[in-house]
Order: structure tokens, then C-alpha cells, then sequence
């Protein structure tokens, strides 16, 4: 390697106070506090639009003609832009460099950007976590917040008659969005039994406040009529060109049918995992949550990871809503102010603030205890699964072979089954399926598990790059010295 | 803790130690893998599988001295044979593809080289064709304009390398050999004519008694050594691979480089392989190595201009491993002067030459003659005080090989 070839020299640079790396509610959050504090701040977003999932802005013309579904996104964007921060929008951050002082990212056009600041914040949010089942690769089957997504930003339905599956109160929402478009909700299977002994039981639990939101929503569902099965799951999708029917079970014995309900439409999520694969690629020591299963970054009050250069907020830094995604954005944000001597924070501002989090984190883990614990649900779902679902669908394969592999020659090591199955090597670098491969791990080799020694947590390890990038991207960072001899 | 005892305790059960194991425990010894953490996952987890059966000239950029390829091509052409019967060997497909592969030239000083390695090959019976570069775009239309000409060779391919260690390895079991996974050896020591290796710690420590260790423990090979008292000059390194996302074009031979690092190939499920000793960022033997981004880019760049279809791909992934290597870059394969019982086996395309070596050893331990001739290649050279004195004519006998190369 000769240093006219070095690839520090190409590509564009840029230097901030700030480099927030997420546009999502605790994203725009901070970016807004910063940036009208002075700060020179940029927003990154994969995205065209900033607003993350939650505040995903509708298009143009869904807007003209059904509005904005969600105005304070709206609102928010408008502030964060109005303080001066920069905002790419289209830039997707798949790297790091110089030992982690360097974030690698490409632009709406594919050209590579590397940024470099004083302060990360990392607002990279939630992916969602699915577990196959027969059938699940079918047309018409697809995740909540899929479902969520086409109806916000496009106004579209997947489907005319839905089944909603899974877990969490994020089913609630997505089936009120759904009814509102006209779509049949055909019913919704929870694993758990968090509504006792009904949906209208919510209101009346010990922190009505604190569930008004769900139990809105959960009013809205019974006055549709839309029946909640609990404690039940999906045993399978049927159909020829699409999903015409699925079978559920009880969550107790996952593999005997209780109910067959013809659909168009299956939509199966439970919940959401944090998107840490940056914050892990930048050194930030994680920690796995035993409930989860999940890897969550060990972050401070503020949100201060183990480097202390490194923020991580929102849903990135664990599962907790729209509103404790909010109160960490912000809290992130004056902690940096205070360490640049800028603090404009009020003391009074600062302890409702922080009085705030704790209740949002109350309220996160009053909602969390609703629900089976994502863990304890795979150690029943994993060894019911039937031998030839495909688990991992970007390479096709099968749970059969994931359980021999684990139970042989990878000796219950999740790293060693994913290379000799290749599940979790294909584009979606895992995301999907790497729920579901831990717990078929898992359940073949139980004495191998969480806490188990440093190699054996249950996450695929974070591999440049993040996501797939152009090699035409990297070509660049070469300069033009690379380019020579092309065709 | 109680004592076993085997007839060969092997240490590392990546794809030699796995081969060594299968050839032995074939034979009806009783052995023993220990491996400190999952089988194949180490430097055999990380190797791009490639078969090179032409002279490899690549050098790896860094590398300091070339192989000896004269040397090196008749173990080649050996090592070509095993593979040819292996699956059948094994009773199991481990996806060997033999569909030939091109070593390119750019320039005419590479070109010239391309002769003369044609002429060490036809020499080693391995039969190589010079194309000039229009005939290699004719055979490979993926080839781009840069390409002077080109080398094929039929004998060329790949092997998956997931499969063909535990194929190796559930060999062993069918014949009485034992994996022991996790088990990371921590002493070896004499014990009256044989060895006492311990492995393991706590609860999971065991203790073995054998006449016979064998360190196939790749990068880690100097390491178990010093366990034993022995100092060996090893010199891993850490390099990189890259892999694409599928591509619909299909290329079904491996392409090298004669002048610089590259090696691309195209795995069965489509996605493109592409490697050639490129430096890692830092090498870590006890955890991670971490790849560079320098040499990501420059292998793609130089990939990209041999192969301009690559351009339109993504990066998929990008991994570091390290590598065993010898100070002379030839393998070192032996039992080690002074300390009967205990043989060594790595260094440069171990996965090549899995298949020979381990049946080398088997005959070296059973006191047979191996299938090639090997005594050059033994840990004497590699022991400082080894190679100042008993050695050292053999030592000037191989330096004279490389400058007639040169």
C-alpha cells in the first residue's frame, strides 16, 4: 500500500461540532436543542426524508390530499432546519475509520462522505424483530411496521382482510391506522396475555395515565369489533400466490392449530430491536438484556456511551417510545452543552427534565411487564418450529439445518453456525433472522447461553460495512488513480 | 481430573488438523482434536477456499520475500490429486469445483514471468496454456482491457472451506476419533517418552497422555510449540477478504494476478470472493483482527480494473484473519528435532495442501515414507539454534533455488 493510494486523501470531508446520525424523533431532538444553542451540527438520515419511522413524512400528494398524520414531525423537522443544522437526508453511514474517529457514509448520489465531530450521537433506532414460520415468505406477509409505513407515508394498504400477530402494544396502532384506511381487521393474535381478562380492562389497570394511549387505542379496536385472541400465535400462512389464510395456535403449545382465519394480508412482529451495529462498529461497550436477548449500549443518564465522544439515544440505546426517544435526544444534547460550557438550561428546566425520564422509563417498564419477555417467548416458539421453515430467507435456509449445525459441529456457537449455514450472511446482514438463529441455537444447546463468556453473546457481531455499499462508492474513496483502465 | 490417554493428541481442528485427524484415525489410531474455541472457525473460517494449482506468484503486498514456486509446484501437483478424490474420500460433497482459473498479466515484465512460471509448471507436470489478451477476453469476456495476457490452468478451483473441515472432522468420529470444542490447551510438557497436554480449565480442564501431539494450530502454530519448550520463527500475519452480493453474471474460475494481490473467484451462491493478501489493519490472536479500509480499497480498485463488471456490485462484508506464515514463505511441515513425538504442520495454503499433509503425516508418524518428498521443509529451519548450525547448508541450498527463480 503506497500513500498516494491512501485513501484518506478522496472523498468529501466534513468537520462538525456534531455528527448525529439518525433523523428520528431523539435524533431531531437533539439536533434542534444543539444547533439554536450554536453549535455546528449535522443530521444524517438514510432516508430522503428526515423523521425516522416514527415521524415518517407522507408523500406529497398523500399529504394534499389526507395530511399530515403526524404534524409535530412535521413541526420538528421545520425547527431543527430553522436552527441552522445541516441536514443529508439520503446518506447512508456504513462505516468507520481512523480508529473510530471517522463515520464512512455515502450520499444520495453514492459519493462517499466521511464526517468527523467533536460529539457522535447515535439515533440509528429500532429494527423490527420477526421469527419465521411456514409460509412467512409469501406475498402478502409482512411486518407491523410495514404495514405502518405504507398507510402513513403512502396512504396504502397491504391488504383488504388482515390478521395482526406477534407481540407488544405496537400491534394496537398499526391495526387502528389500518381500520382507519377501511382495511378488515380480521383479529389480532398476542402472544401475551397483557389485556386481562379484555382489551377494556387497560383503562381500568393501576396507571390510567400512563396507558391512556393504549387504551385509546384499544377502545377504537373494540368499538370495530376487531377481536384480540391472547396468549396466541401464528402456526402458519397458507395460499398459492399469496397468503390466503392463517392457521394460529396457543402460545402454550405452539404446534397445534386452534383457528384458521382467511386473510389477504398477515402481518407478524414482536416489537423491536435496537439498531446497534454502529454504536458496537465504534467500540461502545453493549451489554445483553436478559429479557430481550437483545444487545443494548451501557450508556449513562445522559445517554453518554463508554467513549464519552459517543451518544447513544432513542430507540438505539433500548426500547422505550416516541417519547422517551424524545427525552434522551434531548438529554444528550445538554450534556454536551455543559461540557462546551454553553449550558442555557435552566436548573428547573433540567431536573422536570429529568424527572420526565424517569417516569417514561417507569411507564417503559410498566409496558414491557404487560408482555412476554422476547426471550422467554423465543425459548417457546424456537424448538416448535417446524424443520423446513426457512429461517433465513435472503440464503435459504432452513431450521433443520440451523438446530444440526448448532447441536454439531458449531458446538452451540451462534458465530460458528451462522458460517457454516451461512444464515445471517446475506444483504440483510442478519436483521431478520438473527433472532430467530440465536434461539434455534439456543434451544439445541441450552447450557450455552447469555453470560456464557464474552464469545458466546448472542448477537452477530458488527461488520464493516453496515449495510451493503456501492463498489463504485469505494472506488472513489481510491481516487482517481483507481479509475484508470476502465472499460 | 483423570487421565486419558490417546494415540495422537492434535491441537486445533481447522482444516489440517481436521484432515490429520480423519487420515489417522482412518489408519486406527485413537485421536484426539482439542480446538480452543468452535471447529473451522479461525484461520480455516477465514479462508477464501481457493484450490491454486498453478504456480501462486502472488505476492501479498507487503510480503517480503516471493515462494519459491520451483520448489513449491510438484507439492502442488500432489496436493491436486488428493483433492480430485477427497468428496469420495470423505463420503460427503464439500463443494470442490475444479473449472480452472487465469493468473493475468498487465505488463510485459509480467508477462515474461507468466513464461517463465509456464515453464516451471510444464516442468512439475501441471499443465498451464499462455493466452495473449485477447484470446483470455475471448475465454472470459469478464476480463477487462488491461489484461496483457494470461495463464489458465484447468486444475484450478475452490472448496468450501465450511464444509470441508467438519466433513474431515465427522470422518475422524465415524472412525473413533474425538472433537473436543472449547477446549483451548494450556500445557504441554514431556511425560517419559511421550506428552502430557492439558486443556481446559476448571470443571472442563482435561488431561491427556500421548506419544504423538500434533500443532496444527495455524497462526497460533509458534504459540503451542513454546508450550512444549519449542521456539519456532513464525511470522503470522493478518489479511483480508471481501465478499460481494450475488451477482447475476456468473465467472466459474478463479482469477489471479501475477504481479500484484489478487485473487476473485465466485462462490456457489453467487456472491464474488475477492482477496490476494491484502494487510489487515492490526492483527489481534486473541480476539478480532480488524480489516483495513486502505486495503479495502485498493484491492477493489485493482479487482475492478482486471474485472470491470465488479464495479456495479455492493460490498456485502469484510473480514480479517491471520494467516500462518513462515519467515522463507514455504510450509513448514515436521517433526521437530529434539522433541520426538511432536510434529508441526502450516503455513503458506494450508487449504491446498490440507489434504496432502495430512496424509504426509500420518505416513511421517507411522514411520513410513510420505507421498512427497518434505525433509527440506521441516521446523529445523525455523529453530534458530537448528538452523545456524545443523541446518545451514540446507538453508543456502534453498536460497540458491530462489535467486535461479528470481
Amino acid at each position: 500500500m503506497t500513500a498516494e493510494h491512501s485513501a484518506a486523501t478522496y472523498g468529501e470531508v466534513v468537520e462538525r461540532d456534531v455528527v448525529i446520525v439518525g433523523g428520528g424523533p431523539a435524533g431531531l431532538s437533539a439536533a434542534a436543542r444543539l444547533a439554536s444553542a450554536g453549535l455546528a451540527v449535522t443530521i444524517l438520515d438514510e432516508q430522503p426524508e428526515l423523521g425516522g419511522q416514527y415521524y415518517r413524512r407522507p408523500a406529497p400528494a398523500v399529504a394534499r390530499q389526507w395530511g399530515d398524520h403526524r404534524p409535530e414531525g412535521g413541526r420538528l423537522i421545520a425547527q431543527v432546519r430553522a436552527a441552522g443544522a445541516e441536514c443529508r437526508t439520503g446518506h447512508l453511514v456504513w462505516g468507520v475509520e481512523d480508529d473510530g474517529r471517522t463515520l464512512l457514509a455515502s450520499d444520495d448520489a453514492e459519493h462517499p462522505v466521511r464526517l468527523r465531530a467533536r460529539y457522535l450521537v447515535l439515533a440509528t433506532g429500532a429494527f423490527e424483530r420477526v421469527f419465521p414460520f411456514p409460509g412467512w415468505q409469501l406475498p402478502g406477509v409482512t411486518t407491523p411496521g410495514f404495514a405502518q409505513h405504507l398507510a402513513a407515508s403512502d396512504h396504502t394498504t397491504v391488504g383488504d382482510r388482515v390478521v395482526l400477530a406477534g407481540s407488544g402494544p405496537f400491534l394496537l396502532p398499526v391495526a387502528c391506522s389500518l381500520i382507519e384506511l377501511g382495511v378488515s381487521v380480521a383479529g389480532i393474535a398476542e402472544a401475551g396475555r397483557p389485556y386481562r381478562p379484555s382489551l377494556r380492562a387497560l383503562g381500568t389497570l393501576g396507571h390510567p395515565a400512563r396507558l391512556r394511549e393504549l387504551a385509546s387505542y384499544a377502545a377504537r379496536l373494540a368499538r370495530a369489533r376487531v377481536p384480540i385472541w391472547q396468549e396466541t400465535v401464528v402456526l402458519r400462512a397458507d395460499g398459492r400466490d399469496r397468503v390466503s389464510s392463517v392457521t394460529l395456535a396457543a402460545a402454550a403449545r405452539p404446534a397445534r392449530p386452534v383457528r384458521t382465519v382467511e386473510v389477504d394480508a398477515l402481518c407478524v412482529g414482536y416489537g423491536f430491536r435496537p439498531q446497534t451495529d454502529l454504536a458496537r462498529m465504534l467500540g461502545c461497550q453493549v451489554r445483553v438484556d436478559v429479557a430481550s436477548g437483545d444487545a443494548v449500549p451501557v450508556t449513562g443518564a445522559a445517554g453518554r456511551a463508554s467513549r464519552a465522544d459517543v451518544y447513544v439515544v432513542g430507540e438505539a440505546a433500548g426500547i422505550g417510545g416516541v417519547h422517551a426517544a424524545k427525552a434522551r435526544g434531548l438529554a444528550a444534547a445538554h450534556d454536551i452543552l455543559t461540557r462546551e460550557g454553553r449550558s442555557a438550561v435552566p436548573v428547573s428546566e433540567a431536573r422536570r427534565m429529568m424527572s420526565a425520564r424517569r417516569r417514561l422509563a417507569r411507564f417503559t417498564a410498566l409496558t414491557d411487564s404487560l408482555y412476554p419477555g422476547p426471550a422467554a417467548l423465543l425459548a417457546t416458539l424456537a424448538p416448535a418450529l417446524p424443520a423446513d421453515t426457512v429461517v433465513c430467507r435472503c440464503e435459504a435456509v432452513r431450521a433443520e439445518e440451523i438446530r444440526t449445525t448448532a447441536a454439531g459441529s458449531a458446538d452451540g456457537d451462534l458465530n460458528a453456525t451462522k458460517a457454516w449455514t451461512r444464515a445471517g450472511m446475506g444483504p440483510c446482514q442478519g436483521r431478520e433472522c438473527g433472532f430467530a438463529v440465536a434461539g434455534l441455537v439456543r434451544s439445541v444447546m441450552p447450557g450455552r447461553g447469555v453470560g456464557d463468556g464474552e464469545s458466546r453473546v448472542e448477537i452477530f457481531p458488527s461488520r464493516l460495512p453496515v449495510r451493503p455499499v456501492p463498489l463504485a462508492t469505494l472506488l472513489e474513496l481510491a481516487g482517481p488513480e483507481s479509475q484508470k483502465g476502465d472499460a | 481430573m483423570s487421565t486419558r490417554t490417546a494415540d495422537a493428541v492434535i491441537v486445533g481442528a481447522g482444516v489440517l488438523g481436521a484432515s490429520v485427524a480423519s487420515h489417522l484415525a482412518r489408519s486406527g489410531h485413537r485421536v484426539l482434536v482439542l480446538e480452543r474455541g468452535a471447529p473451522g472457525r479461525e484461520g480455516s473460517g477465514t479462508t477464501a477456499g481457493n484450490l491454486h494449482m498453478q504456480a501462486v506468484h502472488t505476492k501479498r503486498p507487503g510480503q517480503a520475500v516471493p515462494l519459491d514456486s520451483a520448489r513449491f509446484l510438484p507439492l502442488q501437483r500432489a496436493a491436486s490429486d488428493r483433492w480430485e478424490t477427497l468428496e469420495e474420500e470423505l463420503e460427503t460433497s464439500v463443494e470442490v469445483r475444479r473449472t480452472g482459473g487465469f493468473t493475468i498479466a498487465e505488463t510485459e515484465e509480467q508477462y515474461q514471468e507468466l513464461r517463465d512460471k509456464h515453464g516451471w509448471e510444464a516442468a512439475a507436470g501441471i499443465h498451464t496454456e499462455i493466452l495473449d489478451g485477447d484470446a483470455a477476453r475471448a475465454a472470459l469476456p469478464l476480463l477487462g482491457p488491461t489484461v496483457a495476457a494470461a495463464t489458465w490452468c484447468d486444475l484450478d478451483g475452490y472448496a468450501n472451506p465450511l464444509k470441508v473441515t467438519p466433513a474431515y472432522l465427522d470422518s475422524a468420529t465415524r472412525h473413533g476419533g474425538r472433537t473436543v470444542a472449547f477446549a483451548p490447551v494450556r500445557r504441554i510438557t514431556r511425560n517419559g517418552d511421550g506428552w502430557r497436554v492439558v486443556a481446559g480449565r476448571g470443571a472442563a480442564e482435561r488431561v491427556v497422555d500421548t506419544p504423538v501431539v500434533v500443532d496444527v494450530a495455524g497462526p497460533w502454530l509458534g504459540e503451542i510449540a513454546a508450550m512444549a519448550g519449542i521456539t519456532l520463527r513464525m511470522t503470522p500475519v493478518a489479511i483480508q477478504m471481501h465478499a460481494t452480493v450475488r451477482s447475476s453474471a456468473t465467472m466459474s474460475h478463479l482469477v489471479q494476478h501475477i504481479g500484484e494481490g489478487l485473487s476473485v473467484k465466485q462462490v456457489t451462491a453467487g456472491n464474488l470472493l475477492i482477496g490476494g493478501g491484502w494487510p489487515a489493519l492490526s492483527m489481534d490472536l486473541a480476539g478480532r483482527s480488524d480489516a483495513s479500509l486502505d486495503s479495502l480499497v485498493g484491492n477493489v480498485a485493482l479487482a475492478v480494473r482486471v474485472l470491470p463488471f465488479i464495479r456495479d456490485l455492493r460490498l456485502l462484508r469484510m473480514w480479517a484473519g491471520p494467516l500462518a506464515a513462515t519467515p522463507d514463505e514455504m510450509p513448514v511441515i515436521g517433526e521437530v528435532p529434539g522433541a520426538p513425538g511432536f510434529y508441526v504442520a502450516g503455513g503458506t495454503y494450508a487449504f491446498t495442501f490440507a489434504p496432502l499433509w495430512g496424509e504426509t503425516l500420518r505416513c511421517l508418524i507411522e514411520g513410513k515414507p510420505p507421498p512427497v518428498d518434505v525433509s527440506d521443509l521441516g521446523p529445523g529451519r525455523l529453530m534458530e539454534q537448528w538452523s545456524q548450525e545443523d541446518n545451514g547448508p540446507e538453508q543456502e541450498n534453498h536460497q540458491d533455488r530462489r535467486s535461479k527463480r528470481c
